[in-house]
């Protein structure tokens, strides 16, 4: 899951150079605006096949929540 | 979902993956060219909006290096909803299509007010093509109207003023999203008997747009692309909610290859020629183990199928598209399919060039490019062979190849997803073209026949008509404009608009020239605009459709121009070069014809001539000088211009015997 995780952040950043940890925050990605969180927490959707319910959207401080997020759900399945 | 369609989005995951990786390979390996190659096969293989931002990139670092595109344009995306995620893939989209764009975006839903307020960053941008990217729920329509004629008018007449006044202040082609009616209607059915409805208005909105635009505007169809891809995934509620997306994100790929595709059309980077291959792609079976009774065509599903292709095709063929054959098979055997199978929809004067033989596939669509005069960057092939696509992929990579399914029954829909055969408007010559290629590869038959060049030409009986600029032959002489890329001498793209009123100042000459011959009636091919300046005309576009180029028409047009400048009292015929990717072709033509190369007339290399005064003042505004100079490509490096004294110069071979139907209304027009 991390490296499709991974891929998912390097492209929509346009960096192959691009390495998240469960710490990295929006602050550490300077390209990481609104916007760039619309895209990535669609291409988030659309890689894992999930809904990110409104209410979780704008609430991963780290990428590390929204990788536990991600694994909840899995496990749920 | 199904299964099936899983797979399928799989596969192209994986050649997108596939493209990116061999993308950034060549990046780093410092191939530029081939990093950008890579990642246009990308975005080609799917439509993963994640996939497509890493290919665009991928192509904002690396075409500039490349330099591989001639065609450059200034686009300007004004959106009623968040554009920005169409605007960011625009670029990529429109290398794909061959054209290399600077994007301008306005702010958020406003598309209006950057129209109306002439001091806006739209105008001052100044751009090539403005696209209008809105959607339904900007329309300003009730959800029931009293009166629907009237609010559909109002609708439909809002959007066609914005078109005037972009058109009026910047000269740019106007690419307008048509709306995507939503499939969320209150009234059921019945909204479909009430033109009330909101819905029923959308789409007649939609239907007066296509009327008014006529080949002004070019449209893209959100409804239909919605429909394709099913209209509750083109629009998301969640993601209009959150952001203000209209187009759900998923599908902003798609919707930008199509726009790209149709202002790629707009500039003249469409597609022309379809080569097909025969066995297993028009028909079932190997002709030369099966027979001619036993290749499956008409008859059981898979013999439907090939001819639902093969009618598919001649719609292609209808709207101006070439065809040409392109098979490993005994010529005559082959074309004893077309003569006689009575379920063949094609016939052989369907195809301009049949090319059966034994030789490879990249020679032989080299000699159709070759015989039919057309760069190898306007050839398209199918075929079924997965390695005879490869093998034209890798050695004539300007060819595009499209992927066919291994069932035929796909084989319709792998093409009409082909997006790059869009052409800017439909005119009496598109259908006739065919006939005309045709025409053309006997001509070159007869030409290898006769003894001398000048016995041929005299052999063809070449007419030409000057014909006038009016309301019948604007679109043909619009359309040539666009399109011609080898015998031009200037690349200058005027637009519609620009040449209506080039047409109507009595400073500038535009000579139409229609041209037949004892084989075929070849249309408007030869166009030339010159202006007036004191004792010089001034040649600001001359172009020729690469269907009779070798006909001595080009000197004849020459021979028209230095009658218009005596005519006139001028003493001078200047000529300008400015040479272009494609264009070599006529690089020496004016030595040919006699003119001395001039002093370079300006800093810039080429004279801004024809469109009035506004190229006067020698710091003039960027928009001004822009517009007149009617999308010259950007860099005019090695710009010539040319001289010829009207009294010392020669006269045309006399190959052609001239006509002229523009002058009757001579002393109240030109």
């Amino acid at each position: 899951m991390d490296d499709r995780l991974q891929q998912v952040f390097r492209e929509i950043f346009g960096d192959d150079a691009l390495v998240v940890t469960d710490d990295t925050t929006a602050a550490d990605i300077p390209a990481w605006d609104s916007l760039a969180h619309i895209n990535l927490m669609f291409a988030v959707e659309n890689e894992f096949e999930i809904d990110i319910p409104d209410d979780r959207l704008g609430s991963f401080a780290t990428v590390g929540q929204l990788r536990q997020f991600l694994e909840t759900r899995a496990a749920a399945r | 979902m199904s299964t099936g369609q899983d797979d399928g989005r799989d596969a192209g995951a994986a050649a997108m993956r596939t493209g990116l990786d061999r993308a950034r390979a060549a990046e780093q390996a410092g191939d530029a060219a081939g990093a950008v190659r890579w990642a246009l096969a990308a975005t080609d293989a799917g439509d993963d909006l994640a996939a497509w931002s890493a290919a665009a990139g991928v192509v904002a670092r690396c075409l500039p290096r490349a330099g591989s595109l001639s065609r450059k344009a200034r686009v300007a995306v004004l959106g009623s909803y968040t554009t920005s995620q169409l605007s960011a893939l625009l670029p990529v989209a429109a290398a794909r299509a061959g054209v290399a764009v600077e994007v301008y975006e306005c702010g958020y839903g406003q598309y209006r007010q950057e129209i109306l307020d002439p001091s806006s960053g739209l105008y001052r941008f100044g751009p090539d093509v403005v696209v209008l990217a809105v959607h339904a729920g900007e329309a300003q329509l009730p959800a029931m109207s009293q009166d629907p004629a009237a609010d559909v008018a109002a609708e439909a007449a809002r959007w066609t003023s914005l078109w005037d006044l972009l058109v009026d202040r910047t000269g740019a082609r106007v690419v307008q999203h048509l709306f995507a009616v939503p499939p969320d209607v209150a009234l059921g059915h019945l909204a479909a008997s009430t033109p009330g409805c909101r819905a029923t208005m959308l789409a007649a909105v939609n239907a007066a747009l296509g009327r008014a635009a006529g080949s002004r505007v070019a449209l893209v169809d959100c409804d239909r692309l919605a429909a394709e891809v099913g209209k509750r995934r083109w629009f998301d509620a969640r993601y209009w909610h959150r952001a203000k997306q209209a187009v759900s994100l998923g599908c902003v790929p798609l919707l930008a290859r199509h726009t790209a595709a149709v202002l790629g059309a707009q500039l003249g980077a469409s597609r022309k020629c379809l080569v097909l291959d025969l066995d297993n792609t028009l028909w079932g079976g190997v002709l030369g183990e099966e027979g001619l009774g036993g290749i499956a065509l008409g008859d059981g599903p898979a013999g439907e199928a090939f001819t639902a292709f093969q009618d598919h095709i001649l719609e292609l063929k209808a709207k101006g598209v070439i065809l040409a054959v392109c098979s490993k098979n005994n010529d005559a055997d082959a074309r004893e399919v077309f003569e006689r199978h009575p379920a063949m929809r094609l016939r052989l004067d369907d195809i301009a060039m049949f090319s059966a033989s034994w030789a490879d596939k990249p020679a032989q669509i080299r000699q159709i490019a070759s015989t039919l005069g057309i760069g190898l960057d306007s050839l398209v092939f199918v075929d079924d062979n997965p390695a005879e696509r490869e093998v034209v992929r890798q050695l004539v990579g300007e060819v595009d190849v499209i992927d066919l399914p291994s069932d035929p029954h796909g084989y319709v829909r792998a093409l009409a997803s082909y997006p790059f055969f869009e052409t800017p408007a439909l005119t009496a010559e598109d259908a006739d073209r065919a006939a005309q290629y045709r025409a053309r590869a006997q001509a070159a038959q007869l030409a290898a026949d006769a003894t001398s060049l000048e016995d041929f030409h005299r052999s063809l009986a070449m007419v030409a008509t000057v014909v006038p600029l009016d309301e019948v032959t604007l679109p043909r002489v619009a359309q040539l404009v666009a399109k011609t890329n080898q015998f031009n001498l200037t690349g200058r793209r005027r637009s519609q608009a620009e040449l209506a009123e080039l047409a109507a100042d009595p400073r500038t000459a535009v000579l139409c020239v229609r041209l037949t011959d004892q084989f075929a009636d070849h249309g408007l091919v030869a166009v030339a605009i010159a202006s007036q300046e004191h004792d010089v005309l001034d040649i600001d576009t001359w172009l020729m459709s690469c269907r009779v180029i070798g006909r001595t028409l080009e000197d004849e047009t020459a021979g028209l121009l230095v009658a218009e400048a005596r005519r006139r009292g001028c003493r001078y015929l200047r000529g300008h070069h400015v040479p272009t990717a494609k264009n070599g072709l006529v690089a020496d033509l004016f030595a040919r014809l006699g003119f001395a190369l001039a002093e370079p007339a300006s800093s810039n290399g080429v004279r801004s001539g024809g469109a009035g005064a506004d190229g006067v003042g020698a710091d003039g505004l960027r928009s001004d000088r822009r517009r007149s100079d009617g999308g010259l490509p950007e860099r005019h490096s090695g710009a010539t211009s040319w001289l010829l004294a009207v009294d010392g110069a020669g006269s045309p071979p006399g190959l052609i015997q001239i006509t002229r139907t523009d002058r009757e209304l001579e002393g109240t027009a030109s």
